[in-house]
């Protein structure tokens, strides 16, 4: 274990290592990307091509979005992920402001009530869920597929921590001065909470964007579909011949938003990313 | 009039933490007793439930396909996360030491993170083509063209597991690596002072205080491998195919519930699958109880 006070200087053996294990770790994903700008015949090329000998620019995108609605797909992901980025992280920090900061009676109760929820899979619910939203009259609909992810309790349980930290004199000032509670609230609360609300909206949006289950359940329609669930359109076992070109730069473009996230706000992905792993 | 300010502030807490509550009795805990019910029952969408007690459960126990599925996913729970524990403990290791070019390697080392499941499944059915890049790789110098990695009952499981673990190794490595920073600074240097070896810090210091994340990355790994199927779903030609050797619980429950339509019997999958999740889940703060 290197001591942190050590300055980052050569250490070849460690650097090959980990040049090999990074090449490992990162060849399918360079794969993917350059596949999506080669000609059909060398994505399988023996040996393989590193880099298209043709390039393609978007000949495959448009290949991909004449076989399926890919734009629809992409635009129907979008709509998903990001009503639930917003409402979970409103909802999410109000009630975590609700819990941390007023002592109203059932507050515990209610804090495990939410908090029980998280220990649920996904799996569990689908079944019953199905037959309620379609109860509903939500089958194949936006709402069907949108409102049963609106909220996280993840969210809930992670506001409620960085809630807890805000310093009550604040609330108090806010409170002097006449200010509602939840006027304090959008115009306090929210603002201080700006570093941590980031990066729950990253891995809400990191979920939503991935989810598969639901969104292949509750809708049938092509043109209602997320581009997860689109984009097993590219590679069904009825095709003659699967379009790996085409399937390559549908799957480039479903990871273009989050490798964005992660490029622009790296800090906050990984902060996200571990806060998930750690609620527990 | 403050005291009735007061009382009258702390039922605002009650109105925020309201449609939190409200959306997750609707969405989260009634369809659980839902689903239990539901399990207890013949339902198929048309007619109405018909009550069977703990029959379905009963069937379960000589139902082939369940039993292959329930066989499935505690190998493929076992493929995912001893594997997944050590190796991302290594990279963490390695990602932890200070090196030139270290952060560029990092990042490269954790892009597999960023792909959402269905999309690590296209590309990797792209590359376990039978004549593809990983025939190639694993074959090409023997002259060997065609594996088929997805078309194998032996293969099939194995190249699920593997993809899942090349998948999810950074992520955990991160979860490592903050364990790591958690660690007091002022421990590892009395240490060193006392002349002990980077090995001897890291087994005598680090490890002692990494106890809980130890215990979060096995429970973490195995509580998501339970719940796998996206993987088996899209990557396999056939979903949970061939001859059912990558059939694990999470597809069962899709089988029966979306394809069948006998909505009793994938609702019972899922509580046994819930049971087993839940059962890690106890195990896991068991453990941690006992550290403290």
């Amino acid at each position: 274990m290197a001591l942190d006070d050590d300055k980052p200087r050569v250490r070849p053996v460690l650097f090959a290592t980990a040049l090999v294990v990074a090449t490992l770790s990162a060849f399918p994903i360079w794969f993917m990307v350059t596949s999506a700008f080669k000609a059909e015949p060398e994505i399988m090329a023996i040996p393989i091509h590193w880099w298209p000998h043709d390039f393609q620019w978007f000949a495959r995108f448009r290949e991909a979005a004449a076989f399926a609605p890919l734009w629809h797909y992409f635009f129907n992901s979008s709509v998903f992920s990001v009503t639930h980025v917003v409402v979970t992280v409103f909802f999410g920090a109000l009630a975590g402001f609700g819990f941390a900061k007023y002592r109203f009676p059932g507050r515990t109760l209610l804090f495990y009530f939410v908090i029980c929820t998280l220990m649920i899979p996904f799996q569990v619910l689908v079944v019953p869920l199905f037959i309620e939203v379609k109860g509903f009259g939500w089958e194949n609909s936006y709402a069907g597929l949108i409102t049963p992810g609106l909220m996280n309790a993840f969210g809930v349980f992670m506001m409620r921590q960085y809630a807890s930290d805000l310093p009550d004199e604040l609330l108090e000032a806010g409170r002097i001065d006449g200010a509602s509670e939840f006027f304090i609230f959008v115009r306090i609360v929210l603002p201080l909470l700006a570093p941590a609300l980031t990066s729950l909206a990253i891995i809400i949006f990191i979920w939503s964007w991935g989810a598969f289950l639901w969104p292949l359940v509750i809708v049938q329609d092509r043109e209602l579909n997320v581009l997860s669930v689109g984009l097993t359109n590219y590679s069904q076992p009825y095709q003659q011949a699967p379009m790996w070109g085409a399937a390559m730069a549908a799957a480039t473009i479903a990871t273009i938003p989050i490798a964005c996230l992660f490029a622009f706000f790296q800090r906050y992905f990984i902060k996200g990313l571990t806060a998930a792993a750690v609620k527990g | 009039m403050r005291g009735l300010t007061r009382l009258h502030r702390r039922w605002w807490g009650l109105v925020f933490v309201l449609p939190v509550v409200a959306f997750f009795a609707t969405f989260s805990v009634f369809p659980v007793l839902f689903g239990i019910w539901i399990s207890l029952t013949d339902y198929n969408l048309l007619d109405e439930p018909l009550w069977v007690g703990l029959a379905n459960y009963r069937n379960l126990l000589d139902d082939q396909l369940f039993l292959t599925a329930f066989k499935n996913t505690l190998v493929f729970v076992l493929g995912a996360t001893l594997p997944v524990w050590v190796l991302s403990l290594l990279a963490a290791l390695l990602f932890d030491q200070a090196f030139r070019g270290r952060e560029i390697l990092k990042t490269l080392f954790f892009l597999p993170v960023l792909p959402p499941v269905v999309v690590v499944a296209v590309v990797w059915r792209m590359l376990l083509h039978p004549n593809g890049v990983m025939t190639w790789i694993a074959g090409g110098h023997r002259g060997v063209t065609e594996i088929s990695w997805l078309a194998s009952t032996t293969l099939a499981p194995i190249a699920m597991i593997v993809v899942h673990d090349w998948a999810v190794v950074p992520f955990f490595m991160v979860i490592w690596l903050a364990g790591f920073a958690g660690v007091p600074k002022h421990l590892r240097e009395a240490a060193r002072m006392d002349g002990a070896s980077s090995w001897q810090v890291f087994w005598h210091v680090d490890l002692p205080q990494l106890r809980s994340t130890a215990v979060l990355v096995a429970a973490l790994t195995s509580i998501n491998a339970f719940q796998t199927f996206t993987l088996q779903y899209a990557m396999s030609p056939d979903p949970g195919g061939p001859a059912n050797s990558t059939l694990v619980l999470g597809l069962l429950v899709l089988k029966y519930g979306f394809q069948y339509f006998r909505m009793g019997d994938a609702a019972a999958v899922s509580v046994v699958m819930f049971a087993m999740i839940l059962a890690v889940t106890a195990i896991q703060l068991g453990f941690n109880r006992r550290g403290t």
